[in-house]
């Protein structure tokens, strides 16, 4: 037999195994036009988008991570409350007031904050921001706000609010939105990966890991992509900090500008080269001239008890523990 | 003929593709606000410095103890190490301090240079929150099983839905 027959004939007989099995498959199901394209249906997509709002009341110290409305509602005066809002790495977070009912002559204030505030410290750094501190404030108070909704820069925002009377309340709805191209991150989790890109910026972008945890570098891209280009050749050993670097830096904060560099990379390099972290926070910052695309992709998983005694036990620091 | 099926397959499949809304991000999202009056705000607002209570600050036995001043170790590890990256860290960790120091002494300075008395009161959030990182990784975690327990909800609903 020719080669062109049996190519046809196999393929006429996978054909026919085919339809043997899945076809009769499908007829019992009774699969219809209307059902493969009820996605394409108007009707069925309100019906699904109203019920799938979420809502819950939101309590004086709160995480969200999901959309949806929460409704602040006080049954007696207080007075140092926040919520914490944290999206995917590639998404950043929209807050909407509604129904707000506060006494700001009373003191009762509601303020969006762009990043997040622990310890007195607040990630983003003030360096690391590309809006100046004030503006990262948004009071809902303040007479000169037009509008109520608002976006942060980051994967990460909060609310602070206060209320005195027991009738007070309010409601926000929380939307996530894509971020194509995601710079300041906290890791919801305390283990992935993940692929930070400065485009052709002059900004610095950090990925911040708020647990103990080994970092994996898979790949780093810095400068030119060109394979004949050569190393750039520096006359102080380490980075100088300056041009394009990646660092990596180590806690017990979220802000960046005060944490510890434990090491720091300026030529690029494949390969996986590890490092473990004893800290509270492990940042991954990477620092872009703008002259370039830089790309760094990394993996992390947390650090279970027996590493973290051996770390303490082999370093005579006494604050966080690298190795 | 097969480039006349691929064009009108293309072509379909972008009629019929949901589309998205397009948005323009102009300096990685900022914060969508009037430019206009923030400076006055800081004069307007009450006193914000609030201590908080022991509702939300836990004390732990926590094993990192708060930063205290690094002291220099000249006596680096030696090198039991085989990669390039960690004699590079053992580099680092030497210089690191130093230059941390300075980094840290620097960005103080800069801060208390620039920061007039409305500058100041701006540098501080409204509420001063004592959240440790092992209660804020509680709430966080919560956060993560409430976002599973709405995904696992919305999957079952969206299956009732597209099963009538």
């Amino acid at each position: 037999m020719s080669v062109n027959f049996r190519v046809q004939l196999y393929c006429l007989l996978l054909m026919l195994s085919a339809l043997k099995g899945e076809g009769r498959y499908l007829q019992e199901n009774e699969v219809t036009a209307e059902g493969l394209f009820s996605l394409l249906n108007s009707e069925v997509k309100r019906e699904s988008s109203t019920d799938f709002i979420y809502r819950r009341p939101l309590r004086c110290l709160d995480m969200l991570s999901v959309e949806g409305q929460f409704i602040f509602s006080a049954d007696r005066p207080q007075l140092n409350c926040a919520a914490y809002f944290i999206a995917e790495p590639g998404e950043v977070i929209s807050v909407e007031f509604s129904a707000v009912d506060i006494d700001c002559r009373r003191g009762d204030f509601l303020k969006v904050f762009d990043g997040w505030f622990l310890k007195g410290e607040k990630f983003p750094s003030n360096e690391d921001h590309p809006l100046p501190l004030p503006e990262r404030y948004v009071d809902y108070c303040d007479t000169g706000m037009p509008r109520r909704v608002v976006r942060s820069s980051q994967n990460v925002a909060m609310i602070f609010f206060r209320v005195h009377s027991p009738e007070s309340g309010f409601t926000i709805t929380v939307r996530k939105l894509i971020n194509p191209f995601p710079c300041n991150i906290i890791s919801q989790t305390r283990e992935g990966s993940f692929t930070m890109v400065i485009p052709h910026q002059r900004t610095n972008c950090s990925f911040s890991i708020i647990y103990p945890v080994e970092i994996q570098i898979e790949e780093l891209s810095l400068g030119r992509l060109g394979s004949n280009d050569a190393p750039v050749k520096r006359s102080v050993p380490g980075c100088g900090g300056t041009g394009d670097f990646v660092e990596l830096l180590g806690g017990n904060g979220v802000d960046t500008a005060k944490m510890f560099p434990v090491a720091d990379i300026c030529y690029s390099l494949k390969g996986p080269a590890q490092l473990k972290v004893g800290c509270d926070n492990a940042v991954m910052r990477l620092v872009s001239s703008g002259k370039f695309i830089n790309r760094v992709t990394f993996q992390y998983r947390p650090l279970d008890h027996h590493e973290l005694q051996k770390l303490k036990g082999n370093d005579v620091e006494d604050f966080c523990f690298i190795e | 003929m097969k480039l006349n099926f691929l064009v009108s397959t293309v072509v379909m499949l972008v009629a019929l593709l949901p589309r998205y809304e397009c948005r323009a991000i102009e300096s990685q999202g900022a914060v969508q606000q009037d430019p206009g009056p923030q400076s006055d705000l800081q004069q307007q607002s009450l006193p914000f410095l609030v201590r908080l209570g022991e509702e939300y600050f836990i004390r732990l036995g926590n094993a990192n103890s708060p930063l205290s001043t690094p002291n220099m170790s000249p006596d680096a590890p030696s090198a039991t190490i085989s990669r390039a990256l960690q004699l590079h860290l053992t580099q680092r960790l030497l210089q690191g301090k130093v230059g941390n120091i300075s980094r840290l002494v620097s960005s103080y300075a800069s801060q208390l240079d620039d920061s007039t008395e409305r500058g100041k009161r701006s540098e501080e959030p409204p509420i001063s929150l004592d959240l440790t990182f092992h209660l804020l990784r509680e709430v966080l975690e919560m956060a993560r099983a409430e976002q599973l327990a709405q995904q696992a909800h919305s999957n079952r609903k969206m299956m009732e839905i597209f099963g009538k």
